[in-house]
């Protein structure tokens, strides 16, 4: 799964640290989730979509891996 | 999701001040036959014709062993500062590497050791599980945070 956190966080400006503080997670699961290593929970994805105003869609994409 | 069978945060802490003292105790006891006489008292213990008998016994042992078992508890299964739910999924994997180091040095043991050296090993393999995990679960942690700096 592709996340675009990385742009979305540069957009709106803030840190990890600050994503991470406003869903309620350490700082560890937003780098984790944002290098792709970790797959956030549906309720997480929601969460961090909140914070940047956007639709999970709009933020994280399924690639062809995931099909298989 | 809120029932995730953990001690709150502090008890990390708390465990760690009990499992030191139990531990160099422990090994006193295993290794020096350290047995102090203030510690001697009539015991019950459940014996092989009678179902409960009482005797004299050094309690070192028996105290030393079960706060090691209580305070690893504590250690291992305490919430991190923020329990997320990746924190979770380390966790998990953490248990299951766990397991399988212990039953595996286990296997190895129940091969080749014999004797007192087996039951040495017995006691020791009554805790490894536990202190696998935290190493594992801790060392796993930081990385995590090393990482991102």
């Amino acid at each position: 799964m592709k996340n675009s956190l990385k742009v979305e966080r540069a957009i709106l400006d803030i840190t990890q640290e600050e994503l991470a503080k406003r869903t309620n997670v350490s700082r560890q699961t937003v780098n984790a989730v944002e290098k792709g290593k970790y797959v956030p929970s549906t309720v997480l994805a929601l969460k961090m979509a909140s914070v940047f105003g956007k639709k999970v869609d709009d933020i994280f994409t399924l690639e062809d891996d995931d099909w298989r | 999701m809120k029932a995730n069978f953990l001690f709150p945060h502090k008890f990390k802490k708390i465990g760690w001040i009990i499992f030191i003292p139990s531990v160099v105790t422990g090994a006193l006891y295993l290794f020096f036959e350290v047995t102090p006489d203030f510690l001697i008292a009539k015991a019950l213990f459940i014996g092989d014709n009678d179902l409960f008998s009482m005797t004299n016994n050094n309690l070192i042992d028996e105290i030393s062993g079960i706060l090691i078992i209580i305070s690893s508890l504590m250690i291992a299964f305490s919430k991190e500062k923020t329990e997320d739910e990746y924190i979770a999924k380390i966790r998990l994997e953490s248990l299951v590497w766990a397991t399988y180091v212990n039953y595996a040095i286990l296997i190895i043991g129940i091969a080749l050791v014999y004797g007192t050296n087996f039951l040495f090993m017995l006691i020791f393999n009554m805790f490894t599980i536990l202190f696998f995990f935290i190493i594992r679960f801790n060392w796993v942690l930081y990385k995590l945070k090393k990482a991102e700096k």
